[in-house]
């Protein structure tokens, strides 16, 4: 797409102020209306795990949680982050340096290789984690199943990996929803 | 890409925008996720997206339903049409296309609005929408409402009816046939693979029938196909009378070989035109045999 891009005559456009909770700190930044999320994370808050890929929307290599729902973070324009819940991979991490369970099964399985893809697939199964009360049972919660294969690979169509095959993948998320069931 | 953005969040507010940037060079942004695609590819010098995100007003976000039928916000995500119950219940073809359409990060953020205002021959919920025979609820900058059958809505490829002063804010879905007891509906979408995937051809269709079986109401759409989303109406009256259960194996050739008088299709990099024309024939004669036991 970079070649693809043709050139445009600069002009100021305003800029705009905007505040959000970027995993669990309230954050704000001035940014260009233009601008995504991606850019925002990746270069204002210099939170790198999360990876630009197509910038399409393709690959998912950039998915980012906001309001605990997946996007394509080089799809989404900033602003409307604005008063949003930003969840990235690197506030999966727990405070006392242990990994998610998301990112443990990923782990455990042999399900990351090269890694590109590794923190957008990660973003997506927390989102999953969070349809399924029961990956993270809270006291008295009744339990409501856990996902099918077919189920978790239909929830993972946005994620490209060109490494695994896919099958460590699914069975890194199997298998995290059986351990905590 | 560089564009001036304006962030309206009341229907008085946005039609106030409307109004200031009558003169300049504007888009509506809904999703944003074809608009950003398209603004990289091809930057566009002063422009400004009206982003319509933040507008909460059930204008745009609500769901109601009445007994003359559904109405729903322009600006429902596909995500939120493809969990509507109501949806996956009476109106099938709606939900399968919206459940078809790109990956679970993209549905989260674009809009069903956005879908057929986008006006793509290849548009999934827009194709769902023409089989329904909706009607696009248009908001003038006067904040006049207006009703055009989605039938005629589309007027070239990323062209629509709707003037610079107008934007769609509603679409609505007549409700079923009084007499209506089984529905055969469904979206089938033909491409390389099953998901991210921009349809090598599409066929939507809603059939009604009554008690007996007999069908007293039809509407198939096909999409990439043409310049534009076709509502195949020949082929839709042609079952009208006849028994689904019953359509015998030329009839369905029959009604494959109206469908594809609806299309003329071009080669491009996912398909030639010879291509689409088999597989569009093959898909509307099958739609007898897949859809047979999935009537509700």
């Amino acid at each position: 797409m970079r070649e693809r891009m043709k050139k445009v005559k600069s002009v100021q456009y305003p800029q705009h102020e905007i505040s959000f909770i970027l995993n669990g700190k309230k954050v704000s930044c001035k940014t260009k209306g233009s601008a995504v999320l991606l850019d925002v994370i990746r270069d204002v808050f210099e939170l790198k795990g999360t990876k630009p890929g197509c910038h399409e929307g393709e690959c998912g290599a950039c998915t980012v949680l906001v309001d605990n729902v997946p996007v394509n973070s080089c799809l989404f324009l900033a602003v409307n982050a604005d008063g949003k819940n930003i969840l990235t991979v690197e506030g999966l991490l727990h405070a006392d340096g242990t990994l998610d369970p998301v990112q443990e099964s990923l782990v455990q399985n042999g399900a990351v290789q090269c890694g590109f893809c590794s923190s957008g697939m990660a973003m997506s199964l927390k989102a999953l984690v969070h349809q399924y009360e029961n990956a993270h049972p809270v006291a008295g919660e009744i339990k409501k199943g856990i996902p099918s294969r077919d189920e978790i690979k239909k929830h993972l169509e946005g994620n490209l990996c060109r490494c695994t095959g896919y099958v460590k993948i699914l069975d890194a998320a199997e298998k995290l929803f059986l351990n905590n069931e | 890409m560089d564009f001036n953005i304006i962030t309206p969040v009341t229907v008085k507010e946005l039609l106030g925008t409307m109004k200031k940037f009558q003169k300049k060079k504007f888009r509506f942004g809904a999703g944003c996720t074809d608009l950003l695609m398209e603004l990289k590819r091809n930057p566009e010098e002063n422009l400004t997206v009206i982003n319509l995100s933040r507008v909460k007003d059930p204008l745009f976000t609500g769901i109601k339903k009445s007994a003359a039928g559904f109405r729903f916000g322009a600006m429902l995500t596909a995500h939120k049409i493809m969990v509507n119950e109501e949806i996956r219940n009476n109106f099938k073809v709606l939900h399968e296309a919206a459940e078809s359409l790109a990956s679970t990060q993209i549905r989260q953020v674009a809009t069903v609005g956005g879908n057929v205002c986008t006006a793509s021959p290849s548009g999934d919920m827009a194709c769902a929408l023409v089989a329904l025979e909706a009607d696009c609820e248009i908001l003038g900058i006067t904040g006049k409402k207006g009703m055009v059958p989605i039938t005629g809505f589309f007027t070239g490829v990323r062209k629509t009816v709707l003037k610079k002063n107008e934007l769609l804010c509603g679409i609505f879905v007549p409700a079923k046939n009084k007499k209506s007891k089984n529905i055969y509906s469904g979206f089938v979408k033909i491409g390389t693979r099953q998901s991210m995937e921009c349809s090598v051809v599409s066929l939507a269709y809603h059939i009604q029938a009554d008690a007996g079986g007999k069908i007293i109401h039809a509407g198939v759409a096909i999409g990439s196909s043409a310049p534009t989303i076709r509502f195949a109406e020949d082929a839709a009256h042609y079952l009208v009378g006849k028994k689904f259960e019953n359509i015998s194996v030329n009839e369905r050739k029959e009604f494959a070989a109206r469908v594809l008088t609806y299309a003329t299709p071009i080669d491009d990099l996912r398909a030639t035109a010879w291509y689409r024309k088999e597989v569009l024939f093959n898909i509307s004669k099958a739609i007898f045999e897949n859809d047979a036991k999935n009537s509700r």
